[in-house]
């Protein structure tokens, strides 16, 4: 079966590392992910800046480990993430900011990529919130 | 094509969570997708007449929301009881969303493919 | 359409869970994660709310959310870890998320 994620909160939240293991544990029952969607907090998760303690779980890294390992395609919402200071290269100097913290494999696109996997997944399953 | 219907619980100058769910909305709709939006709970206060967004130096939220219906989506609905909570009268909303019961509201949730709360 | 609900937010501090009670359908499930399984805290009106609904709803929790927080899960509800929730997902034909 096909599955599209969409993640709302931040990686510091809970359902960020929620999110995570449902789609690890997607992957594991071997159905496919057509894509990985991240909105409002959520593009915080695609961020290469945020510093986790050495004790603390990295999301982030996870996230991008899970997304390199697995070939996904990983979306970060360009609205949201620009409110929120999250740019890659190109928006950056587009709006000349000294910092860019979306790397690949983290693509920035608009929410129509989460309409679309909407339409082509058999479940969209959301997680935000605590 | 799947429907989706997005149930908004944002109140309208908490943050950006109301706009960014009238956004998801709107994108849906430019793509001629069939959207619905349901507004429940602190939702509803969206549709309170007569805000004044510029005194939080906030973009017009309400003006926004009168954009669904040209953008196709015309399915707007908003919970009875929410409003009945919040003192909001069912006559004077800033848009022309259908008032729903409880049961209502099941049948809602029950026919389109997907739901989002937000 | 049966639809599972997922709630993640306190039932102390959010109305979510009330709101979801009363918008359930027949043959809905109903899994709690996060703060949303402190609605299964013994002698709470959030509990006794859970007892009362019917049994054709059936309700589950996230066993790591349950196992952190000290709680002992009520009969009704059903502990369920991630590979369960990835097939309830499936089981169900939609999935809606109180984010």
């Amino acid at each position: 079966m096909k599955f599209a994620i969409a993640l709302f909160a931040a990686p510091h939240q809970p359902s960020s590392r929620r999110a995570l293991r449902f789609a690890q544990a997607v992957i594991a029952q071997g159905h496919e992910i057509v894509r990985l969607f991240f909105y409002q907090d959520g593009v915080y998760n695609a961020s290469s800046a945020v510093v986790s303690g050495q004790d603390e779980i990295d999301l982030p890294s996870q996230w991008r480990e899970f997304v390199d390992q697995h070939q996904l395609d990983g979306v970060v919402c360009i609205a949201a993430a620009l409110r929120r200071g999250a740019l890659n290269d190109e928006e950056a100097a587009r709006y000349s900011r000294t910092a860019a913290s979306v790397q690949a494999p983290w693509q920035l696109s608009g929410l129509g990529q989460l309409h679309e996997a909407n339409q082509i997944a058999d479940r969209l399953i959301c997680f935000g919130g605590a | 094509m799947k429907s989706l219907l997005i149930i908004n619980r944002q109140a309208p100058w908490s943050g950006p969570g109301a706009r960014e769910a009238l956004d998801i909305a709107l994108a849906g709709g430019a793509f001629d997708l069939p959207i619905a939006m349901l507004f429940l709970d602190d939702g509803a206060l969206q549709l309170m007449p007569g805000q004044h967004p510029q005194k939080l130096q906030q973009k017009d939220l309400g003006a926004n929301l009168q954009a669904l219906p040209m953008f196709g989506v015309d399915s707007l609905y908003v919970s009875a009881r929410s409003l009945a909570e919040r003192g909001m009268p069912q006559t004077s909303l800033t848009l022309p969303a259908e008032v729903l019961d409880d049961t209502a509201l099941r049948a809602l949730i029950e026919r389109y493919d997907q739901v989002v709360t937000i | 359409m049966p639809t599972l609900h997922v709630l993640s937010d306190s039932p102390f501090t959010d109305a979510s869970l009330s709101s979801c009670l009363r918008l359930l359908n027949e043959d809905d499930g109903l899994l709690l994660c996060g703060d949303a399984v402190y609605a299964l805290l013994a002698d709470t009106p959030q509990l006794q709310a859970l007892e009362l609904i019917p049994d054709s709803i059936q309700l589950y929790a996230l066993e790591e959310d349950v196992q952190a927080r000290s709680i002992d899960a009520p009969a009704c509800a059903q502990v369920i870890d991630y590979p369960e929730f990835v097939r309830l997902s499936l089981k169900f034909a939609k999935v809606n998320s109180w984010l």
